[in-house]
């Protein structure tokens, strides 16, 4: 509970408009897109300048308060949920784009900016911003940084880390942070902006960056592949990668999102098909064309039926099933759970295999589907949280996953961070040595603990 | 309060559908506004469940979070996990009305009306009578009282005489192919009345012969968003009972939103089938009778689709628009809500106006000079934002100009 006067405090630095503290305001920031038990913050503010953001770090600070950034809340791991109460800080009141520079290719945004918008400016002015996380409509920079998100593009284009080439934040005591700039080769000081990346809003509080935009590609094409047996869908993939060729996106969808999507929308996608690959090429059309009849051949000998889609309709209608493989699952039962367990893209098939295991061992329904191209899967899975027993064997399910995924070398999240939902496996990827050294790092940077506490249990 | 607690836990098969994905942000008139919470769907949604999973006291304090929401539909219709938003916030405004009810006198208002439409076309004139000599004319049509709390609106006034004191009964088509029911509504029984005589006219001239009802019952719909479940399925049934009394396959309306009240809200609640198809004239014309024509209307013209428009023919307006009318048609950017949303507009007349400020900027920008819009809600709410932000711009429902059309004799009839 916050005292009175702190709370006057608050009201002093942002008016009373944009600070809540009734229990009917607060609540509606106790969870975020995972699935966790909500917890409510004491107060809510959203400033909407630079100077309220450091003298509410400065009021926290003081007084002890937890403070935890919060922009659209589409968080998949829980790192929006303010665990121990205090502070929830919106970005989303700062939401301008400050500068688009056509000439050196950059755009300075604010944190609160919405990725569509700032995909969408780049489009109007002829160049390309390819993350795309699937919440991109409403996802904030700020929290693409904070997750690094990624998308359906990764593969080729890369994740939001590889698009920040600066970011302004204001550290645990107010002061503002300059890291990285307008430059394409920067090498002042520390690389801040890449230690802020995946920082989960641990080190600061972020409020600007300065984003690399690209050249649109000129021409593309996309390309939909059947399969009766999805191990070969996966071998295809690793395939492509091991043949040097690097297609914007390859997607996988398994048997059971297949149908998923065939009951949700009507679309093209072949009943029966044990698994789905989709394809989408870019760049010079020559180039795309050589790689195309590549693809093709590979397809083939791994005995997948290639459709082409011939033109912009076709393509965007496969595409647009494919955006609705999520919410075509989630229609199936009440509780969906989102994992991101991502492995080198040579390791896709034997990822495949662990889950179609483990889904038959803990008899838990897995629809799987995600960037193949990548090695980033989506193992979805579908429950109802008020089965006790069935959530049991959801937790081991989970916890297998995640086992499987680091025998095979990969990682615990290729996307949607560590949060508190997978704080207690970060450990046995990394060991204690690395999880120590983070807790250092953080406490040295934030030593009072007030920025996001608990999240990677640090 | 267990009661209320109970209630509301009914609806937990239908909110445990929401995943908490947030894409509802994206489309919420309201949240792109105000950019919290609260605002969107995702906030009501957890607020409900808050209140039966026991973590907030006071089930009554989440009913203003509810009650800020136009209801456009558009959470429901873009969300990925088919959650049937505008079903679980009535049904939940409704449990809560009854910690939190209604002034007395609004209930005593809100049946009044309901209960009495030929006592309240008893009062138009001398209602008519008191808003002319209350105001002052702002153009537009549009009124603006002196008296608060009234005096910052701009208000298109009621008619001294309703649409069906003058079209009551049968009215006789010559070369009569069809017969139809026309429901007008409420707003255009007293308010929109050329709206109502312009679809029985027209219908008349394409040989579709028209009953209009002796006595204008209301859908229903004010009475279910502001919480009063019981009062709307009776009105429900009474119409339902009227409908299938007169034993049209059509039932002609021009106002979505009773539409919407009667057809998608009113047969769940009162779990029939509507006896009758309810169609929006425009569909009717177009669908039904195939009608085609071209006709001059020198303007540069837009449209606002309403949000309650029958959602499968959304782009039917406007093509019926750059179809029949040679115009110079431009399309809007901002495809908002124009934020009425009937007894919205009452409680938060700032937040629903500036919503409706916005459209009229991009208006006045585009020097459109008339706006096409198929709800009469819209178009009063769109003109008082017309003449505060001094534009031009006027405001009609294609079916007028189509009237007109045929009185200098315009579209054949075929």
């Amino acid at each position: 509970m916050l005292k009175k006067n702190t709370i006057r405090e608050f009201r002093e630095i942002l008016g009373s408009n944009n600070c809540w503290n009734r229990p009917e305001d607060v609540i509606c920031y106790s969870y975020d897109a995972a699935y966790e038990e909500p917890v409510s913050p004491d107060i809510v503010v959203k400033p909407g300048n630079y100077n309220q953001v450091s003298k509410i770090i400065g009021l926290c600070a003081e007084e002890n308060i937890p403070l935890v950034i919060r922009g659209a809340g589409t968080n998949l791991s829980g790192g929006t949920v303010p665990l121990s109460g205090g502070c929830v800080l919106l970005t989303t009141g700062l939401n301008r784009i400050l500068e688009f520079n056509k000439e050196d290719l950059y755009a300075v945004v604010q944190a609160g900016v919405i990725t569509a918008e700032l995909a969408l400016e780049a489009e109007k002015n002829g160049l390309f911003y390819p993350p795309d996380p699937a919440s991109m409509k409403v996802s904030t920079i700020g929290g693409n940084v904070a997750e690094n998100a990624g998308g359906l593009r990764g593969l080729k284009y890369g994740v939001t880390k590889d698009y920040l080439m600066g970011v302004r934040f204001y550290d645990a005591e107010g002061n503002l942070i300059i890291g990285g700039g307008k430059t394409v080769k920067h090498a002042t000081g520390f690389n801040l902006p890449g230690l802020m990346i995946s920082s989960e809003g641990l080190l600061g509080v972020m409020v600007e960056f300065i984003l690399r935009v690209i050249p649109k590609p000129e021409y593309s094409k996309s390309l939909m592949v059947v399969y009766n047996d999805i191990i070969r869908a996966c071998e295809t993939v690793s395939e492509i990668i091991a043949s040097r060729i690097f297609p914007a996106t390859i997607e996988i969808l398994d048997n059971f999102t297949i149908k998923a999507v065939r009951e949700a929308i009507k679309t093209e996608f072949p009943a029966g098909a044990d698994a789905l690959l989709l394809i989408e090429i870019d760049g010079h059309p020559e180039v795309v064309n050589k790689d195309f009849d590549r693809i093709l051949k590979i397809c083939n000998s791994f005995n997948g039926t290639v459709r082409v889609a011939n033109n912009k309709d076709e393509r965007d209608k496969v595409w647009e099933a494919r955006r609705m493989a999520l919410s075509s699952l989630s229609r199936l039962r009440p509780t969906v759970i989102l994992e991101d367990a991502t492995v080198p893209r040579s390791k896709v098939p034997a990822m495949m295999k662990a889950i179609q295991e483990i889904s038959k061992k803990h008899d838990i329904t897995i629809g799987t589907f995600g960037h193949a191209g990548d090695g980033n899967l989506h193992p979805t899975i579908l429950t109802d949280k008020r089965d006790r027993d069935e959530m049991k064997r959801v937790k081991m399910s989970i916890d297998e996953i995640f086992h499987a995924a680091l025998k095979l070398d990969g990682t615990l999240t290729g996307e949607h961070g560590i949060g508190f939902l997978k704080a207690g496996y970060l450990e046995g990827e990394l060991g204690a040595g690395t999880v120590n050294f983070m807790k250092k790092l953080k406490h040295g940077i934030d030593s009072k603990n007030i920025l996001n506490p608990h999240k990677m249990n640090l | 309060m267990a009661g209320i607690i109970y209630e509301l836990s009914q609806l937990e098969d239908s909110i445990i559908r929401c995943m908490k994905c947030g894409t509802c942000q994206a489309v919420c008139p309201l949240y792109r506004k105000d950019l919290v919470e609260p605002s969107v769907a995702r906030g009501k949604i957890a607020l409900i469940e808050s209140v039966y999973e026991g973590r907030l006291e006071k089930a009554g304090d989440i009913l203003n979070h509810l009650e800020y929401c136009v209801l456009c539909g558009r959470c429901k219709q873009n969300c990925p996990s088919n959650v049937k938003t505008d079903e679980i916030f009535l049904k939940a405004r409704a449990v809560l009305k009854k910690i939190k009810k209604m002034p007395g006198w609004q209930k005593s208002l809100l049946g009044f009306v309901m209960d009495h439409p030929e006592r309240v076309t008893k009062l138009l004139p001398f209602l008519h009578v008191c808003l002319k000599a209350g105001s002052r004319r702002v153009g537009n049509n549009a009124l603006r009282p002196f008296m608060l709390p009234m005096s910052d609106r701009n208000v298109v006034s009621v008619k001294k005489e309703s649409f069906v004191s003058k079209y009551k009964g049968f009215n006789y088509a010559e070369n009569e192919r069809m017969r139809v029911l026309y429901y007008p509504g409420c707003s255009v029984n007293y308010i929109y009345t050329s709206w109502g005589k312009a679809v029985v006219e027209t219908l008349k001239y394409f040989g579709v012969s028209v009953y209009v009802p002796e006595i204008a019952r209301c859908c229903g719909i004010p009475a279910a968003t502001m919480g009063d479940i019981e009062l709307y399925r009776k009105m429900v049934n009474l119409n339902f009972d009227y409908f299938s009394s007169i034993g049209a396959d059509y039932v002609i309306t021009s106002c979505p939103t009773c539409e919407y009240g009667l057809k998608e809200i009113g047969e769940r609640e009162t779990k029939r089938k509507i006896p009758s198809r309810v169609i929006d004239i425009l569909i009717f014309l177009d669908e039904v009778l195939k009608i085609d024509f071209t006709m001059p209307f020198d303007k540069k013209i837009s449209f606002h689709l309403p949000c309650h428009y029958d959602c499968s023919y959304s782009d039917l307006p406007e093509k019926f628009l750059q179809r029949h009318f040679s115009s110079n048609y431009i399309p809007l950017k901002n495809t908002d809500c124009c934020g009425f949303g009937g007894t919205f507009s009452l409680k938060y007349y700032r937040d629903s106006k500036e919503l409706a400020l916005a459209k009229a900027e991009e208006l006045g920008d585009k020097k459109i000079d008339t706006l096409f819009t198929a709800c009469p809600g819209c178009a009063m709410h769109l003109t008082d934002a017309l003449v505060s932000a001094g534009c031009k711009t006027e405001v009609l429902n294609p079916i007028e100009v189509l009237y007109e059309g045929i009185k200098s004799g315009v579209p054949n009839r075929n």
